[in-house]
């Protein structure tokens, strides 16, 4: 049925273009789209991971950009999300507009049939990679590896991971124990061997890896000094941090990459104002917020504002997504997490 | 015979009679709180979704929830939990209690106050507190000591089991601390003092009277400790779910949170917890309508005799010290401390230098925090008041009326205190976001739990001043011509008031600080403090949670200190 929609409407809109000799008439302008976002109520119910810190510089600027709508921040980790949206389609009911985290969630969303396949005139500006039939990338996340100051001499700093094996490291790590991405990509991109990068982890293993379940957790426990390094840190964590003063540094030769999305709830309560606030986030405008709210942006042409960004980068693809199952199981062995 | 029958018509055309009315609205209000709920949670963990919205009856919930690899773990874990929480609480509290009450111990009567000050901290805040001060690597009080003795690995853990029981236990002190006070204060000296008289001395009296005169009542102390362990999150989820140590109630809270979701195992864990819970209540009440028997409590004026310790009374200060430098004041310093700093750092000079207010004027543009603030306030205030309302005319129709079966009411009142939170919160998510009306993902469907889950506590402060309100004042008033409500209004209702107050302020206090239902049912716009706390301590602002954290306490203390100057005196109750 979709198909047959997006092949009426794509000929409608080639038809469209043949007579206006227009290119782009039928996309509607972001005020248009607010103006009708406003006859709905002026909420938009976002559920989001965004951390608070970068939260409270991106949401205000959309509230103030288009006057009258008030965003909800329903914010927990992603997996929460996605579990509580499952739980009200199971009980009748759509409560999201927007769902933006991490792809591996949204697809596990998309799975559920909660999401909406859409395409966004700003979508244009993104490579394949960075969309899909029912999201666009939001922003990035960099997997990096990162460390107390106090704790680590200089001239030990890590210059690659595979600095860690070394035996000065053991008793003195922790990552995050759902971090499968870390074995994926050194399998699929670093090693281009499975073998190889089980080998490798095997090695980490032997290291006595303490785990802990958060990234922000995990870079405030490494400020406070809990653990020597981190191995799966996010690296977006780690400027504001070093401004503050905190006693941590991080590596960026080399690192995982992995895309957070944005898409919108089928049959979300506030249609309009799900498409403004998911059309403006993917905006080159947009992307330039996130940027300054401290997140790595999708847009080809935005630069994060810090250093953020590796050299040498692992790139987890949506193609990737499906063999998450089974690199989740080999790293949970590995590590004998359940 | 006319006459006879006049009556009776009257009364049939009159069915809208308050007095029968309310025994009836109060049952289905009861009812509609406290039992819908667990018959719709009962339902689902027998239903198995095998496509979307599409539900079959089976077993295997069952089957996945208690005879799955982790089954074992859980439940060896919940058991050490529980019963290592509840015999140190018990102990802790029965120490702090015999030592203020029935020993001359130098300043005692100081120690009696500061013994219920931790009922202030919430649960949530008591975790965190113990966090910063027990964390193996950075934890002040480990830091500290390895300093001080050159360790070269931390002496405590407090992401580990006996970490979980610790900080659990120093929370639930004050409640074992009252219960025992009370026992303490009722016990019949008589047949101490027969004993020293026929020579026992101080430490074989102890031994062999009143501690076997404590026994009915230690073990029901024991056994509620053990049930309000099980039931609790607050630990499980701040250091149990970080340490990969599970119990029954992170089970459940993460059946619900991961994905996929699984409703129906974590239906059948939530059944199953309900289960123990209710027993272990159900062997309560027995255990302590059984330890009337022992007839500790007799007609007779009396004040219990003091242990005259000797030279050990310099001890019992010095417990007492200890426990009150260490366990009650350090988490709250260690809170206010870190409240100032930017990030959590161990202490040291350094860390002098970056002490600023920033956290607080942070907080003071910080919305997310104002709507909580504003959340907590609202939701304490109503719950209190419908509770305490809702209470008194259940009370008053259970003691008062002489409607027969209204037993019923009492019964049903009294079903809430089986229920874990954390099982609230899902029965009450599966029940209404399918309901009809729109108040999921509201405060309103907050309230609704609070006032279930408080309903006892509120029924236990209602019915104990109601109980001494003699039945001639309200005879007396309804001779005059007062009609029903008149009565209660005018006579009843002031009478109670003492004791409405006591039971409103606990009430206000725990709803204020309640965490184990609203993780599950609080969200963006409805989310209340605790939960911002948990979720910003998740996200890692640990500074500025320090920070709610201390504002949150000192909202409470001014807000109790308001009650207590209104109404001269505080009413804790258990």
């Amino acid at each position: 049925m979709t198909f047959v929609c997006r092949f009426v409407s794509l000929s409608l809109a080639i038809s469209l273009l043949g007579l206006t000799g227009a290119f782009g008439a039928s996309v509607e302008t972001l005020e248009v789209v607010h103006k009708k976002a406003l006859k709905e109520g002026g909420t938009l119910n976002f559920y989001g991971t965004l951390a608070q810190v970068n939260a409270e510089k991106i949401l205000p600027v959309f509230e103030k950009q288009f006057p009258g709508i008030k965003v909800n921040h329903v914010d927990a980790t992603s997996d929460k999300l996605v579990a509580r949206a499952v739980t009200e389609a199971r009980g009748g009911k759509t409560l999201g507009d927007i769902l933006q985290i991490p792809l591996e969630n949204v697809t596990q969303a998309h799975d559920q049939g909660l999401l909406l396949e859409t395409n966004l005139p700003e979508a244009a500006d993104y490579p394949a990679g960075l969309k899909g039939a029912f999201w666009v990338s939001s922003d990035l996340q960099y997997f990096i590896a990162a460390w107390n100051t106090n704790l680590v001499k200089k001239g030990e700093e890590p210059k690659s991971y595979d600095d860690f094996l070394h035996p000065r490291w053991k008793g003195r790590l922790i990552a995050e124990p759902r971090d499968l991405e870390m074995l994926l990509a050194f399998a699929k991109y670093k090693f281009k061997s499975d073998e190889k990068a089980i080998d490798y982890w095997k090695k980490i293993a032997a290291q006595n890896v303490e785990f802990h379940k958060g990234h922000s957790q995990l870079a405030e426990l490494l400020v406070a000094g809990q653990a020597a390094a981190c191995l799966t840190c996010y690296s977006h964590h780690y400027p504001s941090r070093i401004k503050k003063g905190a006693p941590v540094n991080y590596m960026l030769s080399e690192g995982v990459a992995s895309i957070n999305g944005t898409a919108i709830f089928k049959n979300a309560p506030h249609p309009n104002t799900a498409l403004l606030f998911a059309r403006w986030v993917a905006s080159l405008e947009g992307q330039k917020v996130m940027a300054q709210g401290g997140r790595n942006p999708a847009h080809p042409k935005v630069d994060p504002v810090d250093k953020t960004k590796t050299d040498i980068t692992y790139f987890i693809t949506a193609s990737d997504l499906k063999e998450f199952p089974k690199y989740d199981k080999i790293w949970k062995e590995i590590f004998k997490l359940r | 015979m006319t006459t006879a029958t006049m009556p009776r018509t009257a009364r049939v055309g009159f069915s809208l009679d308050p007095a029968l009315l309310i025994p009836l609205v109060g049952a289905g209000v009861l009812i509609y709180l406290a039992v819908l709920p667990l018959l719709m949670l009962f339902i689902g963990s027998f239903q198995a979704e095998v496509a979307p919205r599409e539900f079959v009856y089976t077993l295997k919930n069952y089957q996945n929830a208690y005879a799955s690899q982790y089954t074992y773990s859980t439940f060896v874990n919940s058991l050490i939990f529980a019963s290592g929480s509840s015999g140190l609480t018990f102990l802790l509290g029965t120490t702090l209690a015999w030592l203020t009450e029935r020993t001359d111990t130098p300043l005692r009567k100081i120690f009696v106050p500061l013994a219920v000050v931790p009922l202030i901290l919430p649960g949530v805040l008591e975790s965190i507190a113990w966090i910063f001060l027990l964390s193996p690597k950075f934890g002040y009080v480990n830091v500290f000591l390895m300093n001080i003795f050159g360790l070269q690995s931390p002496p405590f853990n407090v992401f580990s089991l006996p970490g979980m029981i610790w900080v659990h236990s120093v929370g639930q002190v004050p409640l074992a601390f009252l219960l025992m006070v009370a026992a303490f204060k009722s016990m019949d000296p008589s047949l101490e003092e027969s004993a020293m008289m026929s020579g026992a001395g101080t430490w074989q009296t102890f031994k062999r009277i009143t501690l076997r005169l404590l026994m009915p009542t230690a073990a029901s102390v024991l056994l509620i400790l053990f049930v309000r362990t099980l039931e609790s999150f607050e630990t499980p989820a701040l250091i149990g779910i970080p340490a990969r140590i599970y119990v029954y109630t992170s089970e459940i809270y993460l059946a619900f949170n991961e994905y996929p979701p699984d409703y129906g195992r974590g239906g059948a864990l939530a059944v199953g917890l309900l289960l123990l819970s209710a027993v272990g209540v159900w062997l309560y009440t027995r255990s302590t309508k059984e330890s009337k028997k022992f007839q500790t409590v007799t007609g007779k004026a009396f004040r219990p005799r003091q242990f005259e310790l000797g030279r050990w009374r310099w001890a019992g200060l010095g417990f007492l010290l200890t426990y009150f430098v260490f366990v009650v004041l350090l988490p709250f310093l260690v809170l206010f401390w870190a409240s100032f700093l930017p990030f959590f750092a161990t202490p040291g000079w350094d860390s002098l230098s970056k002490l600023s207010i920033e956290n607080y004027r942070y907080l003071g543009t910080f919305r997310p925090f104002w709507d909580a603030m504003q959340n907590s306030l609202i939701l304490a205030t109503m719950t209190a008041t419908v509770a305490m309302i809702l209470t008194s005319l259940v009370a008053w129709i259970v003691y008062k009326s002489r409607i027969r079966g209204a037993w019923i009411l009492d019964f049903l009142a009294f079903v809430p205190i089986t229920i874990p939170g954390i099982v609230m919160g899902m029965a009450l998510i599966l029940l209404y976001v399918a309901f009809p009306l729109p108040i999921y993902g509201t405060i309103w469907v907050l309230m609704i739990a609070y006032v279930t889950r408080y309903i006892p506590y509120g029924m236990r402060s209602a019915s104990g001043s109601i109980l001494q309100i003699h039945s001639e004042l309200e005879e007396a008033a309804s001779a005059s011509g007062a009609s029903w409500w008149e009565t209660f209004k005018r006579v009843t209702l002031p009478l109670l008031r003492p004791g409405l107050v006591a039971g409103w302020i606990y009430i206000f206090i725990v709803s204020f600080r309640e965490f184990s239902t609203s993780v599950l049912l609080a969200t963006g716009e409805s989310r209340v403090l605790s939960i911002l706390l948990f979720t910003m301590f998740e996200q890692g602002q640990v500074t500025v949670v320090a920070a709610i954290g201390v504002l949150m306490i000192v909202t409470l203390l001014s807000i109790v200190a308001i009650f207590y100057k209104l109404t001269g005196r505080i009413g804790i109750q258990t």
